[in-house]
């Protein structure tokens, strides 16, 4: 899966756009990942207060708010911060 | 192009920018989840409360104060 731990073709190694490209797409997913997975821990704890055997309606619609308003509140950190006095 | 590394300027100057952007995204991404845990105490909504944004708004900004002044602090030992 991992596109430059295999030897090209040809045995060229990729050009520095190529590479770039890569880093970058790669480096893109890291993040989402991270992103998801905090989340996941942060939405968890906020809306599945006491784990029953489904997952109610209630629960269901918190953990879309939360997911919603953990973008929000990450957009308004960021903003916070690249706008100090 | 020479697609070493060590030689190529273009990509040394990549690679130093995605390393800033990383870190950035580290330190946003470290302020949300503190600030979050401080900000948002009952389940949420479907918009903040007015209170919620400024405490998330001034949480991130004395998360930098405070830095600064471990950082003084830091250097001064």
């Amino acid at each position: 899966m991992d596109s430059y731990s295999s030897p090209p073709v040809g045995g060229a190694s990729p050009s520095p756009e190529v590479l770039m490209e890569q880093v970058k797409t790669q480096l893109a997913q890291a993040y989402a990942e991270e992103f998801i997975e905090t989340v996941r821990v942060k939405c968890f704890d906020k809306c599945i207060t006491k784990p029953g055997s489904s997952l109610g309606g209630s629960e269901s619609s918190c953990i879309s708010r939360c997911f919603d308003r953990y973008i929000e509140a990450t957009g308004i950190i960021s903003r916070s911060l690249f706008t100090q006095r | 192009m020479d697609p070493n590394i060590a030689n190529n300027p273009e990509l040394l100057q990549f690679l130093a920018q995605e390393k800033e952007r990383a870190m950035v995204n580290e330190m946003v991404a470290k302020m949300t989840s503190v600030c979050w845990d401080k900000c948002i105490t009952s389940a949420p909504g479907s918009k903040f409360s007015s209170s919620e944004s400024s405490c998330l708004t001034h949480c991130a900004q004395r998360y930098m104060d405070m830095s600064m002044i471990l950082m003084k602090r830091f250097q001064q030992q």
